[in-house]
């Protein structure tokens, strides 16, 4: 509580800091703009209903690529993992495409599917997809020797040995995945809106540049900030939920 | 007509060489045999060839006359290790053998309830395995395997983890049960006292071979005071003497 106490001041003596060497030192507001300024900024953002519809696209367009990379993620890495043929014949692809950094192909993504909110989802999802797969094919794969022994002692099919012996066993590692996933959602849709957006938070910090409104960049950047910061704790909070139960390995 | 037939039954692996040497074994319905021997001496193996969980290398085991082939559905299996399922309840790993076959119902329920109190475990249904000691585990890990009601039941050390009270105890039940469902039992032990207190029928294992086989001429229902004639003590000291090798009169000849 102290420790907690003590760095929520630590922020705010930070923040004094800032205010008053800005103000003390002149520094421009195009360099670095005043942390009262910012946060100006950001009410009238939130009140005047400017940043409201940005933040809903940005919102939208992570969860609708999070929940399609992450499904396609999870089927393919269940896929991989039962199917040891499609695992060999996929396996260097898979460790090759984790070196390409998928932000890179965002350009391309444009030219397929046009400026707007089409190609930013592809981007989060792709960006999701990975993180996913992967822990899925290891989670499935780590299952107990002596588990796998009692399923086929006990005559369960394969699908039943999946379905209630792997998918539960391998759960913390699946959802470790799906917690990676949420912030990587975030940069995708953010970084997709630079690339290629008309709308929402990415789109605006561009704008915002363009204007040479640091003010606004930065006010943006806490709006991102806490995005994510809610997110992450709703996943983290989803994994305590279906982890409440006492788990080990 | 002997239940569990074994012929000739080896086993080895590429880097580990012999693990089991023509192994000749053979149980008849109802009959209660131990298996005893020294850690590593491939008592395991063998009751996983048995079981059908590994393909014997030569020979074959039979099961009411048919070759084993894989898990069957007659055969009950307690591995060494209680393996449970740590997010399911307690309950619903004793269902775990019926629910894979169907949805259970309330008779299942009723019957799963009895076997944990037989186990001593009554109260403990809703419990999760994690919030279990080692010893009530493997108790778990027997009334699963019980909760079929296998023809046959291959137990492997399911005692070892228990205090001698409540292993009594279980020797009891265990036995009890068995002489009501004539079930055909291979129970793996460390423990001299227990193999002689539960079995017909003792083999001796030594270096993956069956080196000794020791009758137990004891009378049933077996009590209390058994443990404590002088009958049950000589026979103890006589499978001790094989175990160590020098019990001539019951050695198993070896044709080669
Ligand atoms: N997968 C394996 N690969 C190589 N060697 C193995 C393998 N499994 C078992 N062994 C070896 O086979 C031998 C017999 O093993 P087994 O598990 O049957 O012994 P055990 O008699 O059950 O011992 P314990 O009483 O300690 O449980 C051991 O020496 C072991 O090292
Ligand atoms: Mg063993």
């Amino acid at each position: 509580m102290i420790i907690r106490l003590a760095s929520a001041l630590l922020f705010v003596l930070l923040l004094a800091g800032w205010e008053v060497y800005c103000r003390a030192a002149g520094v421009s507001a195009l360099v670095v703009p005043l942390p009262s300024a910012v946060l100006r900024t950001l009410w009238d953002g939130l009140a005047g209903g400017y940043l409201l519809p940005h933040l809903w696209v940005t919102t939208v367009e992570m969860a609708m690529g999070l929940a399609a990379g992450c499904t396609v993620g999870f089927l393919a890495g269940v896929l991989l993992a039962e199917v040891p043929v499609l695992r060999r014949l996929f396996y260097p692809y898979i460790v090759a495409s984790q070196v390409v950094p998928k932000l890179a192909l965002g350009p391309l993504f444009i030219v397929w599917f046009g400026f707007g909110m089409t190609s930013t989802v592809v981007i989060t999802a792709l960006i999701c997809f990975f993180p996913l797969l992967e822990n899925t094919m290891t989670g499935l794969q780590q299952v107990d020797p002596n588990k796998r022994e009692l399923f086929r002692m006990l005559r369960a099919t394969r699908l039943q040995t999946l379905l209630r012996l792997k998918i539960p066993s391998g759960l913390p590692v699946i959802l470790a995945g799906l917690r990676v996933a949420v912030v990587l959602a975030l940069v995708g849709a953010v970084v997709g809106e630079f690339i290629g957006g008309r709308q929402g938070l990415g789109a605006s910090i561009i704008a915002a540049q363009g204007m040479m409104d640091s003010t606004m960049m930065f006010a943006l950047f806490i709006v991102i900030t806490l995005l994510g910061m809610i997110v992450y704790q709703a996943a983290a909070g989803l994994e305590r939920w279906l982890l409440r139960r006492p788990w080990k390995g | 007509m002997s239940f569990v037939t074994i012929e000739q039954a080896g086993y080895g692996v590429p880097r580990g060489g012999t693990i089991l040497d023509r192994i000749d074994w053979s149980i008849g319905e109802g009959e209660f045999h131990a298996l005893v021997g020294r850690s590593g001496c491939g008592k395991t193996t063998l009751l996983k060839l048995v079981a059908g969980l590994l393909p014997p290398a030569t020979g074959i085991v039979r099961i009411q006359g048919e070759p084993v082939r894989g898990p069957g559905a007659q055969v009950g299996f307690v591995f060494q290790a209680p393996t449970l399922l740590e997010w399911r309840t307690v309950l619903d790993n004793l269902l775990l053998p019926v629910s894979l076959k169907r949805r259970p119902q309330p008779a299942d329920r009723r019957k799963a309830e009895e076997l944990l109190d037989l186990v001593g475990l009554s109260g403990l249904a809703g419990r999760y395995p994690g919030e279990l000691s080692g010893g009530q585990q493997s108790r778990v890990a027997l009334a699963r395997a019980l909760v079929t009601e296998p023809p046959l039941l291959l137990l492997d050390e399911p005692f070892a983890a228990l205090d001698a009270i409540t292993r009594e105890e279980l020797q009891d039940d265990l036995l009890r049960l068995c002489a009501r469902h004539r079930t055909t039992v291979l129970f793996v032990t460390h423990d001299i006292a227990e193999a002689v207190y539960l079995a017909d029928r003792v083999a001796v294992m030594e270096g993956g071979r069956l080196s000794h086989a020791l009758p137990v001429p004891l009378a049933r229902p077996r009590g209390r005071d058994v443990r404590y004639s002088p009958r049950f003590n000589a026979l103890c000291l006589e499978l001790r003497r094989a175990m160590d090798g020098k019990a001539e009169s019951v050695a198993l000849e070896r044709a080669s």
